[in-house]
């Protein structure tokens, strides 16, 4: 049963497996030290062009090669992409959690596999992540698929049409879910979007909470728009989402935030241009063109917001100012020319010694309850976005 | 002696401040009492040579008077010179302004409390001060009577006095009934004071039984009574100028400089004359110090502390020695190595001192010692110090060595973890405290130095033996990793290529090389680590003879088995052949299951172990007495 694809890749991955075991087994037929190279994915080794839009690997890779202390590492890899080979021959999916527990039965059940018994599923995640990038797949085409969060979609306008794995056919009006949103899950790329009216714009909110408070109070009633709740660190499903949303509608995406460091590099930057961690799939999981709302420091004083102080005595207040800090000097992201903005409230964090969370606009004018709404359309109209 | 000796009239300010002196709570008194009581039968001892043997009794017998608070029996007997009649009620009866008090010697007294206020403390509590039996080389029998403390007159009054028969010769025994709460082991606790006094007194032999638990008797490994070097005269830039004026009032009469050149260590004639040259009045010098006015005074002491001086010699500090330290940290509990430093005396803060290290790694400590904070001791002038160990220099030097290096756990800037003891002593005539407490040494820049340098040193030695150790285990694991992932490798490998089996079996064949190789290389490695601590312990042989104590005639008698080798022999001869056996096995035929060789191997370590064990328990029932 053929899946839908997440991208259009040439990559044959059964083929590929079968190749880089048998190079590995005459190695070791010949008393040779196999090797595995994996793309080096640490920010060290991210690349950025403005033009491109998301951050790519460099050139540098990590070698493991066979010897007593990786000889374990190896097994568990062989041992696993066994089984997610198994998963793509039948067609099956499974989360990272499941896998660790067939990992576990599978060991129960055999008992010179003892050795490669994960303790914990933080060692079987890393043993997948391992195999994604030796062969520089994504997860999803191992068949393997997080549960992930965030990605609460809200518009009168979208209908979404999914195809699915049996080639029938499902669509969703989003405006006939009243106050409920619309979830993607896993694969965000497989989904057709169509516009009922001409959307304006899409608003991706850091707080699940206030999307829906948004919502609630009539947002989308009276604006032509999508709104998603992207609930922290944006996951690989409100990245590809976000990605489909831009791809697919072409309507300008607005992400309205924290401003700390936290938020921006971390929530927004994952967003817009991907991560280091995900080095090989950014592609897939950015979306360039999202702006930065808000909060803007220019808000905090038109607006007079609330702040907090960021001391150096506070544990996480250092952290957090050591990390706008780093991603000043190490973050290719913020290096860019282009983004001499977004730099620049780095070093207005850091100068201010201060945060402003995104609720402190409810803070503006308490007594009416859609002031939050009148500010973010008063900033997108004035074009007070970064 | 009894020149020495000045009545103080502070006895009823004392009375009312007990609590300024080691007695503010109940856990303190009990611990100050027998402080107090053992310091000074330590020092009597030494004061004429005698190889001290101490008894100890700490014993609950009801309520205390206050609620809080036990009524404790605390009894410390020595083989002192014992006291005379006469002396007795002076001892322990009037407060002194105590005998050793700015003598400039390493001697004890650091807490400048006497024994009188232990007196006073079980008098004010139990309404009876203390019960003493003495006898001195001159006595045919012993006193025995009741020396309270008459506060209001300062004096002290003996009380049913009696000649008992002794079987002694001479000594002293002394018994105090008081308030106080019995703490036995911790940072203040009784069992960490008779360690740590054990620890760094190798010539001690000391009994004690503590509350409801059995005798232990700890013998002595040295027979070198140690002499507290003659004490020198002050020297100008150790005191504050309160201190200098007080000196001064001794010499009453001389002029400044008779007083500055007999007074002083340090100070000539030609001293007198750079006195002179940085702007000390001429006439001030043949002026009697009794015309001397307070400004007249901070005067002269500016000039000297402007004038460049010679060191104060390191000839008066007193050490325990590398040797005996080593010998006696064994004493403590079953060790299964230890590393020792002292250092060469050294001038810090213009004040001579010495400092000294002794390190050890128990056996028997509880399976959390590994994640909990090593055990610190730390002595001023072999007195254990047991309270604000924070702010003391010792700590801070502790703190500051990164013991990583040398393979202990510690996170940043705190002390290290693991089932370690580490005893640094400070001797000096010159210790300066933190606070009126005497618990904490002052952290100046030059101690702290002085004292990590010495810590660094010793860890460098434990450090042999820690990677050594390491080594060993590394090699072990390795090769057990070997065995259980290469045939799971290859056999996915194959799967996964689709190859026969021959294909399979060859690259198991070339698996078992290169993985062969790298145990090798491991065996390398740990041989050279092996090697490096055996030349350390050749040198270390050199120098004092076998430190081991398993040797201990005692312990061969009783269990033949084991005497032939010591016991380090004994566990690092097993360790390197069960490896270098496993790996040769592994190499040659890892797809066999080689779970058969691994129970053998387990046995031989667990027998090692078995082996020690027993050592160490005969002779532990040996030194422990029979109720
Ligand atoms: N157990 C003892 N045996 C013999 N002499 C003792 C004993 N205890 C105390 N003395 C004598 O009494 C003196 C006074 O003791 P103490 O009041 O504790 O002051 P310090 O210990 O500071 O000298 C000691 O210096 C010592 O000469
Ligand atoms: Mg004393």
């Amino acid at each position: 049963m053929a899946l839908l694809k997440v991208r259009k890749s040439k990559i044959n991955i059964p083929k590929e497996a079968q190749l880089m075991c048998d190079k590995m087994l005459k190695d070791l037929e010949r008393s040779k030290r196999p090797v595995l190279t994996a793309v080096k994915c640490s920010l060290d080794n991210s690349l950025y062009n403005s033009r491109v839009g998301y951050l790519t690997p460099g050139d540098k890779r990590v070698k493991t090669e066979l010897n007593v202390s990786s000889v374990q590492k190896l097994a568990r890899t062989v041992f696993m992409l066994e089984v997610l080979l198994n998963n793509i021959d039948t067609g099956a999916v499974n989360t990272k959690r499941e896998l660790y527990y067939m990992a576990k039965g599978l060991v129960k059940s055999e008992k010179e596999l003892k050795p490669l018994d994960f303790e914990e599923q933080t060692e079987s995640d890393a043993v997948i992540d391992y195999i994604c990038d030796v062969l520089e797949v994504y997860r999803e085409e191992l068949n393997c698929f997080a549960n992930d969060r965030g990605g609460q979609t809200y518009s009168k306008e979208l209908i979404v049409t999914e195809t699915l794995s049996d080639g029938t056919k499902a669509t969703v009006e989003l405006g006939s879910l009243g106050t409920s949103p619309f979830q993607p899950k896993n694969k965000p790329q497989a989904l057709q979007l169509k516009a009922k009216k001409k959307i304006d714009f899409c608003l991706v909110v850091e707080s699940e909470g206030t999307a829906n408070t948004l919502v609630a109070n009539g947002f989308t009633k009276r604006n032509k728009c999508i709104v998603m709740g992207a609930q922290g660190v944006p996951s690989n499903a409100v990245r590809g989402w976000c990605k489909t949303i831009q791809d697919q509608l072409k309507v300008p995406i607005y992400f309205f935030g924290d401003l700390d460091a936290y938020t921006l590099q971390n929530i927004y930057r994952t967003l817009k241009a991907g991560s280091a961690a995900s080095l090989i799939r950014n592609s897939d999981f950015s979306a360039p063109q999202v702006r930065f709302l808000g909060v803007l420091p220019e808000d905090v004083k038109k607006y007079d917001l609330l702040c907090y102080d960021v001391t150096t005595k506070d544990a996480s207040d250092a952290r957090s100012l050591k990390k706008a800090k780093d991603a000043l000097e190490n973050d290719p992201f913020f290096k860019d020319k282009k983004n001499k903005k977004l730099a620049s409230i780095l070093h207005w964090l850091i100068k201010n010694k201060v945060r402003c969370e995104q609720q402190s606009l409810f803070s503006v004018n308490p007594k009416d309850p859609l002031t939050t709404e009148k500010i973010i359309l008063e900033k997108i109209k004035r074009g007070s976005y970064v | 002696m009894s020149s020495k000796i000045t009545t103080s009239s502070t006895a009823e300010y004392f009375a009312k401040n007990l609590q300024q002196v080691g007695f503010s709570s109940p856990l303190k008194a009990v611990l100050t009492t027998l402080k107090e009581a053992v310091d000074n039968s330590l020092d009597a001892c030494e004061d004429e040579g005698i190889a001290p043997e101490i008894t100890v009794q700490i014993k609950k017998v009801g309520k205390g008077s206050s609620k809080s608070a036990d009524l404790i029996v605390v009894t410390v007997e020595d083989n002192g010179p014992g006291l005379d009649e006469t002396l007795l009620p002076k001892v322990f009866g009037e407060y002194l302004a105590s005998s050793k008090f700015g003598r400039g010697q390493c001697s004890r007294g650091q807490q400048g409390i006497g024994i009188s206020a232990a007196t006073t403390w079980a008098q004010l509590t139990n309404a009876q001060g203390v019960k003493v039996i003495s006898k001195t080389k001159k006595m045919r029998k012993a006193i025995e009577a009741i020396i309270d403390v008459n506060i209001k007159g300062n004096k002290g009054v003996i009380k049913n006095r009696k000649s008992v028969d002794w079987d002694k010769p001479h000594g002293l025994k002394a018994e105090f009934r008081i308030d106080g709460r019995v703490q036995l082991n911790g940072d203040g606790g009784i069992l960490t004071y008779l360690e740590g006094t054990t620890l760094v007194n190798p010539h001690l032999t000391l009994n004690y039984k503590l509350l409801d638990h059995d005798w232990v008797n700890i013998g002595r490994v040295s027979e070198f009574v140690p002499q507290v070097p003659k004490p020198t005269l002050p020297h100008p830039h150790t005191m504050k100028l309160g201190e200098f004026m007080t000196h001064a009032h001794l010499f009453g009469k001389l002029t400044l400089k008779k007083f500055l050149t007999t007074g002083f260590s340090r100070i000539s004639d030609a001293t007198i004359k750079d006195f002179t040259k940085k702007g000390l009045k001429r006439a001030y010098l043949s002026q009697p110090l009794v015309k001397f006015n307070e400004t007249d005074f901070k005067e002269v002491f500016r000039v000297i502390q402007d004038t460049d001086l010679a060191n104060p010699t390191t000839r008066s500090v007193l050490v325990v020695g590398e040797e005996s330290l080593s010998k006696s940290i064994q004493r403590l509990g079953d060790i299964d190595f230890f590393s020792v430093m002292t250092r060469k005396p050294k001038i810090c803060d213009f004040k001579p001192v010495v400092v000294e290290v002794a390190i050890a790694r128990f056996l028997n400590k509880s399976q959390d010692a590994e994640s909990q904070g090593v055990q610190l001791l730390r002595f001023a002038n072999r007195v254990p110090l047991q309270f604000d160990k924070a702010s003391c220099a010792i700590t801070k030097a502790v703190e500051s060595v990164t013991w990583r290096s040398y393979g202990l756990a510690q996170s940043k800037n705190s002390l290290p973890q693991g089932p370690y003891v580490i005893a640094v002593s400070v001797t000096s005539p010159f210790i300066k405290f933190k606070n009126a407490s005497k618990e904490t040494i002052d952290a100046s820049e030059e101690l702290v130095e002085e004292i990590r340098r010495a810590l660094m040193q010793a860890g460098q030695k434990l450090g042999r033996h820690i990677r050594r150790e390491n080594k060993a285990a590394d090699l072990e694991r390795k090769i057990a990793y070997i065995a259980k992932f290469g045939p799971i490798l290859v056999d996915g490998l194959a799967r996964i290529a689709k190859a026969p089996k021959t294909r399979r079996n060859k690259a198991e064949e070339g698996l078992n090389k290169i993985l062969g190789k790298d145990s090798k290389e491991a065996e390398n490695e740990l041989k050279q680590a092996e090697d490096r601590l055996t030349a350390q312990k050749a040198k270390q042989k050199e120098k004092f003879g076998d430190l081991s104590i398993d040797k201990d005639p005692a312990v061969q008698e009783s269990k033949p088995a084991v005497k032939a080798t010591t016991k380090k022999a004994v566990s690092k001869k097993t360790t390197s052949k069960v490896v270098k056996k496993a790996s040769k096995k592994v190499v040659k035929k890892v797809a066999k299951k080689t779970a058969k060789k691994k129970a053998t191997k387990k046995k031989v370590v667990k027998k090692k172990i078995a082996k020690k064990k027993t050592t160490k328990k005969v002779k532990k029932t040996i030194l422990r007495k029979k109720k």
